[in-house]
């Protein structure tokens, strides 16, 4: 069982208050129809199931909030928890 | 007084005899004994049958990694536990125990037979065996392999006992209370740390317990034992024994299974067996000591061969003496002490028998002064004795060379074969381990997790060295915690150090093939058996375990591992840590299921969810069914009625008059807020800004894929507020996926959500005679056809209460849904049950809600559809609000599978023959195809239908929509049903009946 | 469920059902937060886990953008509320019989709550609340004071949640 740092509570917390939400950063289009049957597609299924670094999306009970993390899926360890909306971190800066 | 208990020493209550039965005998043992030292004290060794040769075997160890000694034991009807460790397992008053793998009994076998058939058993024998003829196997071999396998017999009782769990934060966690241990958790605590100590053991010391003539800061070694525990304990260190470390996972967490009951004479009201603890610490300090290793030589596993260590601690711990004539063999100084002990306790020692050739001048000199004799640089080459050890044979080596043998007397062998530091935690981790060449043993190297290792965990031997080292280990943890104390000093005399050699099996003149020297006891396998697995080709450590066993079972190689290594190692002509180790897995020792299972189990083996209304449904006799988290009233039976009796009654009554449902467990959310209108519209296929206040409309909800994945009726309350249900099922996962798109994609919207499914108690009132049984106790509405039409919603007063009333029908019969805070639902249950009361009211479960529904063609999401169901496919285009830009899932109806020909859609099937279909059954176009046939698409609903008179269904089937009137067929077990696809509106087509 | 009431002073743990409350949720854009409370003249406090009382109940936040609101003047916190509405955007529903609530008193309380609060309850400072989870129901836990503690629970996990604590009661009185 994993502890994790909620980024809106600002506590680091059981496993079991959170719930895994995906592969972060992949933004719905602004306009769906605008895109191909190839791109839409990528959208949708296509996931990076990066063997390391992996960004994720992780909701916490506590709060409600979704959030993004990074955590090495070699040693399950997460490098960091960052708020919705923000940008990829520079994990230089977070492993230290 | 047993024959072998010296009186007045060791820790046992001497004053406080407790009697047992063992194979159903009587023994007496005393308070404080384990059945091992019991039985030792009563002159017995003989303690169970070997698992594949059945041979012979008595305790050879004092504790949890004993291979040998398992027991049944049982204490009354449902409490009987096979594999319980002798060693392991404290007296109690009327303990009952047996020995396993015997038949007839213990001291005449007739699988022992097996172990004369040695040479047809070696390593690999399954798989060589069992290969021919094939049809040998369902009749032969399997029944004989299942028969043979598996130790102990399993319970075939239902548990009485209860089991417990908890979670339990600190900033440090020591396992172990050796010297070691108790020094770390001393300094860490004294450093104003929350520190929780545990040990398997009944009481803390580890080692201490077996070595009271050391003395540590000017006090016998108890003494300070006893001092530095108080200590402990007004330090408010929480001090858990008999408490089992089994398992090191992620950011520290430990599990603990601690046993509450066993060794309780009498067991207390309401007290758990045993509690399983999710312990989280900032640090943990491994403080578990190191495991004896035995010597591998023929006939090492008779019983009366034990462990050094282990005699030592009978002797010491427990006031035993293994025998009377004891010989010691060694390749380590620590069982030298050993024969001190017992020499001095007044025990004969025959010899000490070491395979070293230089001696240390202190130990030889303490043997002169015993009058022990000693022979240096020696093997030893056999055993004899049937049932219990009479005389070891012994061989001097010179120069590589196995001399003349010599047999000795004894009826008692204690062997030495060095020490493994206990790192089975640490490995848990993936902690990787280091090569000592010097010890020849593997050492902790990097680490995964914030923990220390201290003690003979990282091969430091003498207590000195561990009390120094457990101090600098609690000083450690607590400095990484921002902590700090000042180093603590140990004055130890008469300290135990030591070293020693490790070995492979030992030389012997005799020919090595025919040699039954065990490395592995529990699973009786030999060194020949890994040398043949590595002469057959086994490379790797891990295949030379999985062809042999060795290190497998309950014991997981505690005392193997290393010996194997060792001599699969040398078979290889590799360095050990080229060869390397297999991976340790939790848990360290045999948990029980029940420790696992702790609360879960009967009325909380699973969360169960309930409405208001169900303990009336429970009183008026209803069969419930699980739908997801919920148990729902499936059909109300009448006295003498069956299930399909039941549903037939209750589809008549509503179809007829009236009938009433329990609805509460549909998901309701509240969409509420300026943009409310314009998050409904993005996520729910239809188009909702054109809904009138007061208006209902039927939602699709699909997932960005463009499948189904919820529906549900939906009002609006007001401009900026919707009344969203959902399915039962769907609650959660729709409230967590609006949140997401909101949260995420669309947090400008000024929307929110909040689930309300619990705030509402909803009952749906159905029939042609709704209205008259709901009208009288309506307040603000007029509920006439005209002003409350179908798909209306609105506010008023039901039966008193404050309600939110909708108009709507699932059944296809005029219909009312009436939600009141969820605390007077059974208040309205009853009001309605009164009023409906001239109308003849029915109760309604589940089951006559789905066939109702069935009747009318709606579809249920989850059965009719399956995640892979479309707007489409399900003949639900006209939700679909063509004229919106974008909602969820729509770019995905363009995607081309979703739009191409020949995709399964969902239609009416009818019988030919009138015979129902059963849900699953797949469906084939042409029944004379050969096999495997085409399947077409398989029946998602079906149901007996009273109002009809002959059974209905429906199915996905390919190209459905276009093959009205077609006939498909139904390959079955008892034939082939064949049936005709129609609409999936099968009852009122026109829906004259919900407009009434 | 039967829950036993121990009124003398040795039960481990004392678990008591309270009379009905008046809940709210309130869910409001966070900038708007200062302005909201202030319309509807109560606290409503920034941090996750905070609690502030004001004249006729109190309030806890639970996330960046939700409040619970426990109050015993109901018309007048939707009156203010609705009053604000163009101003200040927000959602404000009713949720009184969402959850029934325990209260969680005695020594042993705390031995109580680890039995299915995975999280560590000792370091709930007094006068906080917080969503977490008991045993795999969701629950807001109130700390009132060292060994005191309130549990909202969704009513249809009710069941099951006092099944269990009623479970662990006996456990703690067994003693072992």
């Amino acid at each position: 069982m994993l502890l994790i740092n909620c980024p809106y509570c600002e506590e680091t917390l059981p496993e079991l208050e959170f719930a895994y939400a995906g592969e972060a950063h992949i933004d719905r289009p602004a306009d769906p129809s605008a895109l191909t049957d190839e791109e839409w597609r990528d959208f949708l299924f296509i996931r990076t199931n990066a063997r390391g670094t992996h960004f994720e999306r992780w909701r916490h009970i506590g709060c409600g909030r979704f959030f993004n993390a990074a955590r090495d899926t070699v040693s399950d360890r997460f490098l960091t928890t960052y708020k919705a909306g923000q940008p990829r971190p520079d994990l230089k800066e977070a492993a230290e | 007084m047993n024959r072998y208990r010296i009186p007045g020493r060791g820790r046992v209550d001497h004053d406080a005899p407790v009697s047992f039965t063992f194979d159903g005998k009587s023994y007496q043992g005393l308070r404080g004994d384990t059945v091992a030292s019991a039985l030792l004290a009563n002159g017995v060794h003989l303690m169970g049958r070997s698992f594949k040769y059945h041979r012979p075997r008595g305790a050879v160890t004092a504790g949890s990694e004993e291979p040998n000694a398992l027991i049944g034991t049982s204490r009354g009807p449902g409490r009987f536990e096979p594999n319980t460790r002798a060693t392991m397992q404290e007296l109690r008053q009327g303990l009952v125990t047996e020995s396993q793998n015997k038949w007839p009994r213990l001291s005449f076998d007739i699988g022992a037979v097996n172990d004369r058939a040695y040479m047809l058993f070696s390593a690999g024998f399954y798989y060589k065996t069992f290969m021919w003829p094939r049809s040998f196997w369902d009749k032969v071999y399997e029944p004989f392999i299942r028969a043979a396998a598996g130790l102990g017999k399993s319970p075939s009782e239902e548990d009485p006992d209860t089991y417990a769990s908890r979670y339990l934060h600190t900033d440090v966690l020591v396992v172990g209370a050796g010297p070691a241990g108790i020094a770390a958790a001393h300094s860490a605590a004294l450093a104003g740390a929350r520190v929780v100590l545990v040990d398997e053991n009944s009481e803390m010391g580890g080692s201490i317990l077996s070595d009271p003539s050391v003395r540590v800061d000017k006090a016998g070694s108890w003494t300070w034992l006893a001092s530095r525990l108080a200590e402990l304990r007004a330090l408010g260190v929480r001090m858990m024994t008999r408490t089992t470390a089994i398992g090191y996972y992620h950011q520290n967490m430990v599990a603990l299974c601690e046993r509450l009951t066993d060794h309780l004479d009498d067991l207390p009201q309401d007290a758990p067996r045993e509690r399983m603890w999710r312990v989280r610490a900032q640090q943990v300090i491994l403080a578990q000591g190191a495991l004896e290793k035995p010597l591998v030589f023929d006939g090492n596993d008779r019983p009366g061969v034990m462990l050094a260590g282990a005699a030592q601690t009978y002797l010491n711990r427990y006031g035993v003496r293994v025998g009377d004539n004891v010989a010691v063999l060694t390749s380590h100084d620590s069982a030298w002490y050993a024969a001190f002990d017992l020499a001095d306790a007044g025990s004969r020692i025959a010899a000490i028998i070491d395979t070293r050739d230089d001696l240390r001048a202190d130990l030889a000199n303490a043997a002169a002064t015993r009058g022990i004799r000693v022979l240096k640089g020696h093997t030893a080459t056999g055993t004899k004795g049937r049932l219990r050890i009479a005389s070891v044979r012994v061989n001097p080596v010179a120069g590589g060379r196995v001399g003349k043998p010599a047999k000795i007397a004894c009826d008692a062998l204690l062997m030495s074969g060095g020490w493994t530091p206990s790192l089975h935690l640490f490995s848990h981790t993936k902690g990787s381990l280091a090569w000592d060449a010097d010890s020849k043993t593997f050492l902790p190297d990097h680490k995964t997790e914030a923990c220390q290792i201290a003690g003979a965990g990282r091969g430091l031997w003498g207590y000195e060295a561990a009390l120094v080292d457990g101090n600098a280990a609690g000083m450690a943890a607590v400095k990484a915690m921002g902590l700090t104390i000042s180093e603590g000093r140990f004055e130890v005399e008469g300290d135990r150090p030591g070293t020693g050699s490790s070995q492979k099996e030992l030389p012997t003149d005799r020919s090595a093939g025919k040699a039954k020297a065990f490395v592995d006891f529990q699973n009786d396998v030999t060194a020949k058996d890994l040398r043949l697995a590595v002469r057959e080709g086994m490379r790797s450590i891990e295949h030379v375990k999985r062809y042999t066993t060795n290190g497998m079972a309950t014991d997981q190689g505690k005392m193997s591992n290393i010996n194997g290594l060792m001599i699969a190692a040398d078979a290889l002509g590799k360095e050990p840590p080229q060869v390397g180790l297999t991976t340790f897995r939790p848990p360290y020792t045999p948990t029980s299921f029940g420790a696992f299972a702790g609360y879960m189990r009967g009325e909380t083996f699973q969360l169960t969810r309930k409405t208001p209304i169900d303990g009336w449904a429970e009183a008026h006799g209803a069969a419930f069914e699980p739908v997801a988290q919920w148990r729902r009233a499936w059909y109300f039976p009448q006295p003498g009625e069956d299930m399909h009796a039941a549903v037939a009654r209750e589809c008549r009554a509503t179809r007829a008059s009236v009938g009433i449902f329990d609805a509460s467990t549909l998901g309701k959310i509240e969409v509420a807020g300026p943009d409310a209108v314009e998050f409904m519209n993005r996520m729910y296929t239809n188009p909702w800004t054109k809904l009138g206040i007061g208006r209902c409309r039927y939602g699709l909800l699909l997932g960005e894929d463009g499948f189904i994945r919820d529906d549900g009726v939906i009002g609006r309350m007001s401009p900026d507020l919707f009344h969203v249900t959902t399915t039962t099922g769907g609650a959660a996962r729709v409230l967590n996926m609006m949140e997401d798109y909101l949260q995420t994609e669309w947090p400008d919207l000024n929307v929110w959500l909040t689930s309300t499914t619990e705030q509402w108690a909803t009952i749906a009132l159905n029939g042609p005679n709704a209205r008259k049984v709901l009208e009288p106790l309506v307040d603000g509405l007029d509920l006439s056809g005209a002003a409350f039409p179908h798909m209306s919603v609105a506010e008023c007063s039901v039966a008193g209460l404050p309600a939110r009333l909708f108009r709507l029908s699932f059944t296809g019969e005029l219909g009312f849904e009436i939600n009141v805070p969820a605390r007077h639902g059974l208040t309205l249950w009853n009001a309605l049950m009164e009023s409906g009361k001239a109308y003849d009211i029915c109760p309604y479960g589940t089951e006559t809600m789905h066939v109702l529904r069935a009747e009318k063609g709606y579809i249920i999401v989850g059965q009719d559809t399956d995640g892979t169901v479309t707007p489409q496919d399900a003949g639900l285009t006209w939700a679909i609000g063509k004229k919106k830009p974008d909602f969820v899932g729509k770019r995905s109806l363009e995607r081309p599978d979703l739009v191409t020909s020949g995709r399964k859609q969902l239609v009416g099937l009818l019988t030919e023959d009138g015979s129902k279909l059963e849900e699953g059954a797949q469906i084939v176009l042409d029944p004379n195809q050969p096999k495997p046939m085409k399947m077409v698409g398989h029946v998602t609903s079906s149901y007996d239908c009273g109002t009809l008179g002959y059974p209905i269904a429906m199915a996905v089937i390919e190209g459905g929509h276009d093959r009205m009137g077609e006939t498909v067929h139904i390959p079955m077990p008892g034939g082939i049903q064949r049936a005709k696809i129609t609409s999936t509106v099968f009852y009122d087509p026109d829906g004259e009946r919900l407009k009434a | 469920m039967n829950m036993q009431e121990h009124d003398f002073a040795t039960a481990p743990v004392q678990i008591k059902e309270l009379a009905d409350l008046v809940r709210f949720s309130l869910r409001v854009r966070p900038e708007h937060r200062a302005d909201m409370a202030a319309a509807l003249a109560m606290e409503l406090p920034q941090k996750v886990g905070d609690r502030a009382g004001f004249a006729t109940g109190e309030t806890l936040c639970l996330g960046p953008d939700e409040w619970l609101i426990l109050t015993t003047e109901p018309a007048a916190l939707v009156d203010a509320a609705r009053e604000a509405y163009a101003r200040l955007p927000h959602s404000l529903t009713e949720i009184s019989d969402r959850e029934i609530t325990l209260r969680l008193t005695g020594p042993q309380v705390l031995d109580l709550l680890a039995t299915g609060c995975p999280r560590d309850i000792e370091a709930l400072a007094e006068g906080r609340a917080v969503r977490t989870v008991f045993d795999s129901a969701t629950v807001v836990l109130w700390r009132d004071g060292p060994a005191e503690f309130r549990m909202d629970i969704w009513r249809s996990f009710a069941p099951h949640v006092r099944s269990l604590l009623a479970q662990a009661e006996a456990e703690l009185i067994a003693g072992l």
